[in-house]
């Protein structure tokens, strides 16, 4: 009928210790000891059972130091993109963490609302509306939007809900795409409504109590407060009346509506906050940018944004957060070469010693990977000279340098990179869903040496390829890891 | 209190519930029985209005309740229980039954955002609410139980909490579908004292569905008997257990004959 | 006006093709729904994969120097090949991404198909780069080779595609209904753990079904290769969806449906950008299929759930 799966929250109280608590209590903590399990788990335990208030808090101050550490403007860039993403998986967590409601078409109302401030502040129609006011007519519009889209949810459910509320995303942006020629109706005047492919540009930066905002920096606190207050604005709801019914109705649909909730005000009212949520980043978003285009707001955002919910943990706002910080910093620290060659190298050490138990074994297993380096090296300097080099995409100096000296580099090294890679996929794979330890730890000495070299040989030579295969890959392994999320509670489902 | 004139319920070409009459008065406890496939179970979904009647009317407090949503009637002080259990499995114990005060507070949005003096004085209330209404129960649903998912309960905790669950809907009128199912005899004769106690503490008219023939003994001031979705008898349990029809409808023609 | 209605034929014709590779795609879809309840959104990188395959085996046996192999012959081997990879393919990806997390909640096997499906598309863009390959149709089926039906024109390719995907499902639904396997699929689909008690077995029937729905998928990659030419590692996301779309529009879940959904969407394509605008061909295809859930909630051949209380 229904599968169990782990969670109970650890106990918040640390006197609580094991001989003051009865054996129920004890055994019905089971499940809690088994989430907190592992590194990784361990660590998200304690994280869980401290004040929010308190991390929350000290969390939000080091953000708001950045901007006095770095006047780099790529790095306050992508912090503004992890309030931004933060602020978006917030809003979609409404509707799909909280009532449940799977809509695909989420990113249509930050579309509504990136699109709606440009045209109320930009050369398009000649408008310029002052920030608050513009900003507030979006945000009731692309609730409005949530409310009308949120109509056919009271009849349809689950993946029939999916595919109209995508099929009203895909809508909004062939819309934005085509109405640069947008006929009036009786007359044959032509109307640029949205600027087409080429979008809108030129848009007013905010302008909030006299201040006009510009540069990085001034966006990043907009959009750090923006985070702090829509947090805890969601952190109220949840925990009030109107946050238990979703949860409830979330839970089931029919025993909500029994308990007398009014199952059709409560699911128009998540798409409404998620959507005005959205408009809100939208917003933000356009003014920022200066420029919307149709492809700020496609499908590609979409999944972005629900791997990060998902990742996060389904229904946690610290979830949410912690996603979309998860997701937008990792690709960036793909797009260097030394900075990636860091985060493979070290990532590969770290999870090596991390899962691997007992400790000793994760130690051995590197020292056997670099001696095999070496033994291979060493009958390569005796029986095949030439593949001593050079490397395909030679390095100076650091981290990169060592591991080619290390690694040997046949003569059509690209394709012999293709061919070990598909090979070195098959092999992880093997590993990784493997049942025999000893197995497993054969195997991983020549996976890891391939590894390094089809790093060296074609994915440190693409790097843009690789940060997005590295998505896909560490989206799969975190869900089959952790199929609840970092902060999500694991849950029951009555199938 | 509660009022069936003439109810008929047909699926198709099955006439689930036929031309069916009853009433319930305030503090009374009521037992539906009959057979499988009896109809007793589309009664229950009838009143509660998840079912709309073919014809007939409904009425509570003299107030005729057909067309209206589930949730519109469990405002107007009638809840029920589920046979095949319908908790809110992912909340804790405490939030089931808090979430079901739900029609009965009125903070509104902006006041659990901003946690207006108002909203907290409501959320004190209802959580004590809550702590009250699980009291009924005994220490099983106490203390740390309070903040343990619902999945984590035993099946006999469950039925309990679902309980407990319809209580904080605040209604006049309990409807208790198969309380006792899946219960064992020591639980079961704990759910028969129990009801009694909602009505005598409580101070709630029940309407009980049950197969558990032990448990109607106990509780019932009134049984109706139901077969093919008619009521074909109704009385004291005594009258009801002892009249021929019912006897036939449960146990069929030659168990009548081999009586007499 | 006349020109208008002279347009139709050939415009049922488009319709057709493009509609049976749809429902080709969709069954895989529905097909996994079915045993499943999961939507498999890295399907339409396998019916990407599938392609590759063909377009590879086709590079392989014709070269400059001219055919190694009969047409038919290479067309068999193409379908065969990229059937077979792509099957095995669906199987690895259902026990490496899906297996582990039966009995998480829904949503969790879905991301990790959407990270599959960036996997897959940018491990063939490492390995294959992102140019178009296009694929040497006219060695196998010279254009000018066809049927003329009245004023539409059917070519080999076409005739080819729509013959190709109903012999296919064909062929499914004789091993849905009549088979053991079939069976034990239907079994599953209705109720998993009672099947699992009555001896069937889950994962083997699971495995199966992903087998023949990725297959299927190769094959239509194959089709749509040949139907019209252009290969590349970006193509399977528009297809995935508008496979979902017709799975949805017929009833997921439901294999006739997938069919049914399939040629609807394609022929409501078709017809649209024949009639009214080719810029707003997506547009109308959703606009019918909201229409359609707004009256119909589960599809059109969707079973309608009375909720048990």
């Amino acid at each position: 009928m229904f599968s169990l799966s782990v969670y109970c929250r650890l106990p918040t109280d640390t006197t609580m210790s094991l001989d003051k608590i009865g054996q129920d209590e004890w055994v019905a903590q089971v499940e809690a000891r088994r989430a907190a399990r592992g590194p990784l788990g361990r660590v998200l335990a304690r994280l869980e059972a401290a004040n929010p208030f308190v991390v929350g808090g000290l969390l939000f101050g080091l953000a708001a130091l950045l901007p006095l550490l770095t006047s780099n403007d790529y790095v306050l860039r992508i912090a503004g993109n992890v309030c931004l993403y933060g602020l978006l998986a917030l809003g979609l967590n409404v509707v799909v963490g909280y009532a449940g409601l799977l809509d695909l078409g989420y990113v249509a109302f930050y579309g509504i609302g990136g699109y709606g401030y440009a045209m109320l502040a930009s050369n398009q129609f000649g408008i310029h509306v002052p920030t608050p006011v513009a900003v507030l007519v979006v945000v009731v519009l692309a609730a409005l939007a949530g409310l009308l889209l949120g109509l056919p949810s009271l009849r349809l459910t689950g993946d029939y809900l999916a595919i109209v509320t995508l099929g009203f995303a895909q809508i909004f942006v062939l819309l934005t795409n085509t109405l640069d020629k947008a006929s009036v109706p009786w007359s044959s005047q032509v109307v640029n409504v949205t600027g087409g492919p080429n979008g809108i540009t030129a848009i007013d930066p905010l302008h909030l109590f006299g201040w006009e905002l510009s540069g990085v920096g001034g966006y990043f606190y907009v959009l750090l407060a923006t985070l702090a207050l829509v947090l805890l604005m969601l952190r109220n709801i949840n925990q009030s009346r109107v946050g238990r019914a979703w949860r409830a109705l979330r839970e089931d649909t029919l025993a909500a509506e029994a308990m007398g909730m009014p199952v059709r005000r409560l699911k128009l009212l998540a798409f409404a906050i998620g959507a005005a949520i959205a408009g809100l980043s939208g917003s933000i978003f356009a003014a920022w940018q200066t420029a919307v285009f149709p492809q700020n707001f496609d499908i590609t955002l979409l999944i972005t944004l629900y791997a990060m919910v998902v990742l996060g943990g389904l229904g946690s706002l610290p979830g949410a957060v912690a996603g979309a910080l998860l997701l937008s910093v990792i690709p960036e620290l793909l797009r260097g070469p030394d900075t990636a060659r860091l985060l493979f190298y070290g990532g590969v050490v770290a999870m090596t010693l991390l899962l691997m138990k007992p400790r000793w074994r994760g130690v051995a297993l590197l020292v056997a990977v670099l001696a095999l380096g070496l033994v291979v090296r060493l009958a390569a300097t005796a029986l095949w000279p030439q593949a001593l080099g050079p490397a395909p995409a030679p390095v100076s100096s650091g981290l990169g340098a060592l591991a080619q000296r290390w690694l040997i580099f046949p003569a059509n090294a690209t394709l012999a990179g293709n061919l070990l890679f598909v090979l070195v996929i098959g092999l992880l794979m093997i590993v990784s869903r493997g049942r025999r330890p000893g197995v497993r730890f054969v195997l991983l000495i020549p996976s890891l040496y391939l590894l390094a070299f089809v790093w060296e040989t074609r994915l440190a030579a693409e790097p843009s390829v690789t940060r997005l295969l590295f998505l896909g890959a560490i989206l799969v392994l975190l869900m089959t890891y952790r199929p609840h999320g970092l902060f999500g509670k694991p849950r029951v489902e009555v199938v | 209190m509660l009022e069936l004139l003439n109810v008929t319920k047909r699926f198709g070409g099955l006439l689930a519930v036929h031309d069916l009459s009853f009433a319930i008065d305030a503090g009374e406890i009521v037992s539906l029985i009959g057979p499988n496939g009896a109809g007793k179970s589309t009664v229950m979904n009838l009143i509660t209005g998840i079912y709309t009647p073919t014809s007939g009317d409904i009425r509570l407090n003299g107030q005729s309740i057909v067309g209206l949503a589930p949730d519109a009637i469990t405002r107007r002080g009638l809840a029920r229980t589920f046979q095949s259990l319908r908790l809110f499995l992912n909340m804790s114990v405490i939030e089931n039954v808090m979430a079901a005060a739900y029609p009965r507070t009125s903070a509104a949005l902006w006041q659990s955002i901003l946690r207006t003096p108002g909203f907290r004085r409501e959320e004190a209330r209802i959580r004590a609410m809550a702590e009250a209404k699980l009291a009924f129960f005994g220490t099983r649903l106490q203390g740390y139980r309070y903040d343990q998912p619902a999945y984590s309960l035993s099946y006999a905790n469950r039925r309990r909490l679902e309980i407990a669950r319809a209580m904080a809907t605040d209604p006049k009128l309990l409807l208790l579908d198969e309380p006792a199912a899946g219960m064992n005899p020591h639980e079961t004769e704990e759910i028969t004292h129990l009801i009694g106690e909602l009505r005598d503490r409580g101070g709630y008219t029940i309407l009980v569905i049950e197969h558990d023939m032990g448990l109607v003994e106990g509780i019932s001031d009134r049984v109706i008997a139901l077969d093919y979705g008619e009521k074909i008898a109704e009385g004291s349990f005594h009258d009801v257990a002892t009249d021929e029809r019912v006897i036939e409808a449960y146990l069929g023609r030659r168990a009548v004959r081999s009586r007499q | 006006m006349e020109a208008f209605l002279n347009q139709i034929p050939q415009q049922l014709v488009n319709g057709l093709t493009l509609g049976a590779v749809y429902a080709l795609i969709a069954l895989g879809y529905s097909m996994v729904y079915g045993v499943l309840q999961l939507l498999n959104f890295a399907h339409g990188d396998v019916y990407m994969i599938g392609a590759f395959v063909g377009y590879g085996v086709l590079t392989a046996l014709a070269p400059k120097s001219g055919l190694l192999a009969p047409p038919w012959a290479i067309i068999l081997l193409m379908l065969l090949a990229a059937m077979l990879i792509c099957g095995l393919l669906g199987v690895v990806i259902e026990w490496f991404a899906y297996r582990p997390l039966r009995g998480a909640p829904r949503i969790a096997p879905l991301i990790s198909a959407l990270g599959v499906s960036f996997f897959l598309q940018n491990a063939v863009l490492l390995i294959l780069t992102a140019n178009y390959r296009t694929m040497k149709t006219e060695l196998l089926l010279p254009p000018r080779m066809g049927l003329d039906i009245g004023p539409a024109r059917v070519s080999a390719v076409r005739l080819l595609v729509i013959l190709g995907a109903l012999a296919l499902m064909v062929a499914l639904n004789a091993l849905v209904r009549r088979t053991r396997l079939g069976r034990a699929m239907r079994a599953v689909a209705i109720d998993r753990e009672a099947a699992g008690m009555m001896g069937v077995d889950v994962d083997q029937v699971i495995v199966a079904t992903f087998f023949i729905g990725s297959a299927l998928a190769g094959a239509a990659g194959v089709l749509v290769g040949l139907a019209f030419t252009q290969v590349w590692h970006y193509m399977g996301f528009t297809a995935g969806l508008k496979g979902f779309t017709a799975a949805v529009l017929g009833g997921i879940g439901n294999i006739p449906g997938a069919m049914l959904g399939g040629l609807l969407l394609g022929l409501t394509e078709s017809l649209a950008v024949g009639f009214i605008s080719p810029t707003y061909k997506d547009l109308i295809a959703f606009v019918v299929l909201i229409l359609v859930l707004l009256i119909r909630p589960t599809g059109l051949l969707g079973a309608r759930i009375q909720q048990k209380v």
